[in-house]
């Protein structure tokens, strides 16, 4: 799980173009780290990409700050774990 | 044939002279993937200072044929062409170029949804000359309405 966190953590790091130190667990995307909606889509593709999840479109407005995101993860890799037993 | 002609990308797009960098599209199942041809001329109006005695495509417009060619993508194919165009925006570019485009060159430009949400799009493009890759990438925009 620590794994997991450190690797949602560098996608962020590199879409919002900061160092991972940065990335504090509650740290704020939009106010604290210049997300816009447009990168929140970016993270959501690549967390796709790299777990082969699907995330809903309605998780967009959740991707708030790093704990949300992590939520977010692990909520569609375990429907995906489900699908597959 | 075409699957569309010039006249039906006029109805699609709202660039136009000398910006129109789509001159037909030869593939399209839409939101899943389209083809679509840019055929290169010493006439086109940016050769002409890209660069004097050294004529070469824009990289910078080869990333607008794709954009384009992922506008006709995503539109719907009901809307009336009456209806009020969107505007499009662009919000991230990632595109490595790997060969010149030159006048005579066809390029032909396939693009591929990564990410789809309502009002933006995230799309793998890639842009061949004879088979070849010539650039390619992945590039985000957004749609909002016209005001």
């Amino acid at each position: 799980m620590q794994e997991l966190e450190s690797e949602i953590k560098n996608i962020i790091a590199e879409i919002l173009e900061k160092d991972p130190e940065e990335i504090k667990p509650e740290s704020r995307f939009i106010e604290d780290l210049g997300m816009d909606s447009m990168m929140a889509l970016e993270i959501l593709a690549a967390m796709e990409k790299k777990y082969k999840i699907a995330i809903p479109e309605e998780k967009l407005a959740a991707l708030t700050n790093l704990n949300a995101t992590l939520a977010i993860a692990r909520e569609c890799l375990a429907k995906k774990q489900n699908a597959h037993t | 044939m075409p699957i569309l002609n010039i006249e039906e990308i006029f109805k699609i797009l709202p660039q136009r002279f000398p910006f129109l960098m789509i001159d037909r599209v030869t593939e399209l199942e839409p939101g899943k993937k389209i083809v679509a041809l840019k055929n290169v001329s010493a006439n086109d109006d940016f050769i002409k200072g890209h660069f004097p005695g050294n004529p070469i495509m824009p990289g910078a417009l080869i990333i607008e044929a794709m954009a384009q060619a992922a506008i006709i993508l995503f539109h719907s194919p009901d809307e009336p062409s009456s209806a009020k165009k969107p505007t499009y925006y662009l919000s991230s570019v990632k595109v490595r170029f790997l060969h010149p485009v030159l006048p005579g060159d066809q390029i032909e430009i396939v693009i591929e949804p990564v990410k789809v949400i309502t009002q933006a799009a995230i799309v793998n493009a890639e842009a061949r000359v004879k088979g070849q890759k010539v650039a390619g990438g992945e590039i985000s925009f957004m749609a909002k309405e016209s005001t």
